[in-house]
């Protein structure tokens, strides 16, 4: 095995990555901290990994694993996984689809941006607790049930985490100023 | 809205983000970080990719204390309990003395006690109570600021 070799294989997934542990964590600082470690561990199995074509499974399955160690360790994990529920209530009940359908018909290419980067924002505004499974359901495509195996919670904590996040990016996406 | 809209129309919104691109100084972290690994100490590996030299001398170690264990210690036993053995009969002598210093010693510091502890007792109880008040008040506030625990 070659340095150069494991240069190529981090050029090749350095975004994939850190894509999922940004998408994860919510904060770019610390996906940079995991993703490192990620690709340290890939290195000490470079010889089984490199050439596979489980390269990109393992890195999925070692970097989802990676972040949910690094938000148990770093955070409270009582607060990770708990049932504290925000006050969504408080917040303006807008549509989700009139501001998704005015950013489509209305909104010139730069509102669009400014609408990405508002789902962007408030999905790294949304408690770890509704991130998580949020991400790990529409990104990396697991089942409800998956994923509460996966987090340790009851499949019904998980499907109220995930609607109270999807409410919430609709509340943001609305207003964001109040939300804040 | 019904969940099965506001799950499809946020799956297709996130969905259509842009995808997050790695930071240019990742790749010359990990590479780093790969060079500090790669140049660990020999010790710092694991065994079996120890220089073959130092293999051998480990083993040779561990089978060294493995034979000592098994044949010093019944020896060392029998040398502990020969010394009690020897030691006991001194000690019934011993231990006459040795009741008669202890009483003596009871006797002072119970006289110490009453004249310097016993007056002190309320005031070192009123302290602890008082620390032990300022731990719980400290900590709940902590719960509540920092963690946002209620």
């Amino acid at each position: 095995m070659s340095h150069a070799e494991f240069e190529a294989f981090v050029r090749r997934f350095q975004d994939m990555v850190f894509a999922i542990a940004v998408r994860l964590l919510g904060n770019p600082v610390d996906a940079e901290d995991v993703a490192q470690t990620v690709f340290l561990r890939a290195f000490q199995r470079f010889d089984a990994i490199g050439r596979s074509p489980a390269a990109a499974g393992w890195l999925r399955t070692v970097t989802r694993n990676a972040c949910l160690n690094h938000l148990s360790r770093y955070r409270n994990r009582l607060h990770l996984f708990s049932e504290l529920a925000r006050t969504d209530e408080d917040a303006p009940a807008i549509p989700y689809e009139a501001a998704m359908a005015s950013s489509e018909s209305q909104a010139t290419a730069i509102e669009s941006d400014e609408q990405r980067q508002q789902l962007q924002e408030a999905m790294s505004r949304l408690p770890d607790h509704q991130r998580v499974p949020l991400v790990l359901f529409h990104y990396e495509e697991m089942s409800y049930q998956d994923i509460a195996a996966l987090l340790g919670v009851s499949l019904g904590k998980v499907k109220t985490d995930i609607h109270r996040g999807r409410e919430s990016l609709r509340k943001y996406l609305a207003d964001p100023d109040a939300s804040r | 809205m019904p969940r099965v809209d506001l799950e499809q129309l946020v799956h297709e919104e996130l969905r259509r983000l842009p995808s997050p691109i790695a930071p240019r100084t990742l790749l010359p972290r990990v590479m780093a970080a790969v060079q500090a690994w790669a140049a660990r100490p020999w010790y710092a590996r694991a065994w079996f990719t120890w220089p073959i030299g130092l293999q051998v001398l480990s083993m040779a170690a561990l089978a060294g204390i493995l034979v000592g264990a098994v044949v010093i210690a019944p020896g060392a036993e029998q040398t502990v309990r020969a010394a009690i053995a020897a030691r006991a009969s001194g000690i019934s002598m011993a231990v006459t003395s040795a009741a008669r210093q202890m009483e003596g010693g009871v006797t002072a510091a119970r006289a110490l006690w009453r004249v310097l502890g016993e007056p002190l007792v309320p005031y070192a109880f009123a302290v602890v109570a008082l620390m032990a008040l300022a731990c719980v008040t400290f900590g709940t506030a902590l719960n509540r600021v920092a963690f946002g625990r209620t």
